[in-house]
């Protein structure tokens, strides 16, 4: 089986509509503050940035076969975590596609909080390939040519 | 009270540097993601990179960032963003995201402004690109005001 072929099978092997399974943690008065501080925002809204939950709850799955790294996102927030309450994840397999020769797949993550607050919905556009093969082997070369 | 925007409006916007160890350190909070290409060179170069490489979420942060200060509780609570990184940003990359506004109506009885999104390189190159929308801005940072993420 060529490289492209095991790169394919796995991805084929992962349904839409994939349930990614649930977790859960508290957003602590720490974590926003170093989040703000790194990011050099001292108000910053949403440290859930950071926490990537589409890529969270995929990894927690399919790390052993599976990466995606992400080309983009499609996100909607609305209410901002508050410190010291825990979040609830749940995530799913949303889409898949072939564009340009690549697979990707579109992993769609609910946040929301214990007194059920909605806090994001966030979808990452992940460009999908087997662990066989280096992650962006082949964007990289492209965008280091034209870094020169 | 906050002026409307208008289509044509560019938002307030920042630049700033990323730096290596924040870039770094991205990585460990919220979620430890352990040894990566955004945060290990060894990790990188096995990735077929040659040095490590901001995270595209890294560059989601200056997009909140500019959309918070120009847009407030609008932003914040309701807004909507679709992004995608086509150029990867390095340690030492001054980066400055960009806003034009598009498109002012209204959906579902409420305003919603459409914002073209960019970010930009110090060299002029394009990092990322993309779409927010919101209502229009608010004066009101509640979640600062209401201890929320604080």
């Amino acid at each position: 089986m060529s490289e492209a072929d095991q790169s394919n099978a796995v991805w084929e092997s992962i349904p839409v509509g994939d349930d990614l399974g649930t977790m859960d943690y508290v957003m602590t008065e720490k974590m926003i503050a170093d989040y703000r501080e790194v990011v050099g925002n001292p108000t910053a809204a949403y440290p859930t940035v950071a926490a990537r939950h589409p890529a969270n709850l995929f990894y927690r799955k399919y790390r052993a076969v599976m990466r995606v790294p992400n080309t983009g996102h499609d996100s909607q927030f609305f209410n901002p975590p508050i410190a010291g309450k825990r979040i609830f994840v749940k995530a799913t397999v949303a889409d898949k596609y072939i564009r340009r020769e690549k697979t990707y797949l579109i992993i769609e993550a609910t946040a929301t909080d214990e007194d059920g607050r909605l806090i994001e919905i966030s979808r990452l556009v992940g460009l999908a390939r087997p662990t066989t093969r280096p992650a962006l082997a082949d964007v990289a070369g492209k965008w280091e040519k034209k870094n020169g | 009270m906050a002026e409307p925007l208008k289509v044509g409006d560019k938002l307030a916007s920042f630049t700033r540097e990323i730096e290596e160890a924040k870039m770094v350190l991205f990585e460990r909070v919220v979620w430890d993601r352990g040894s990566n290409s955004h945060s290990d060179p060894e990790a990188a170069k096995r990735d077929g990179m040659s040095k490590t490489i901001a995270s595209g979420q890294n560059q989601m942060a200056f997009y909140h960032e500019m959309l918070e200060r120009n847009f407030g509780d609008a932003w914040v609570y309701g807004g909507k963003i679709s992004a995608r990184y086509i150029h990867p940003v390095y340690g030492g990359d001054r980066l400055t995201p960009h806003g034009l506004v598009t498109e002012v109506g209204e959906v579902d009885g409420k305003p919603r402004v459409t914002v073209r999104l960019w970010v930009e390189r110090q060299d002029g190159t394009k990092t990322s690109v993309g779409t927010a929308w919101a209502g229009q801005p608010s004066d009101k940072r509640s979640w600062i005001r209401e201890g929320k993420a604080s």
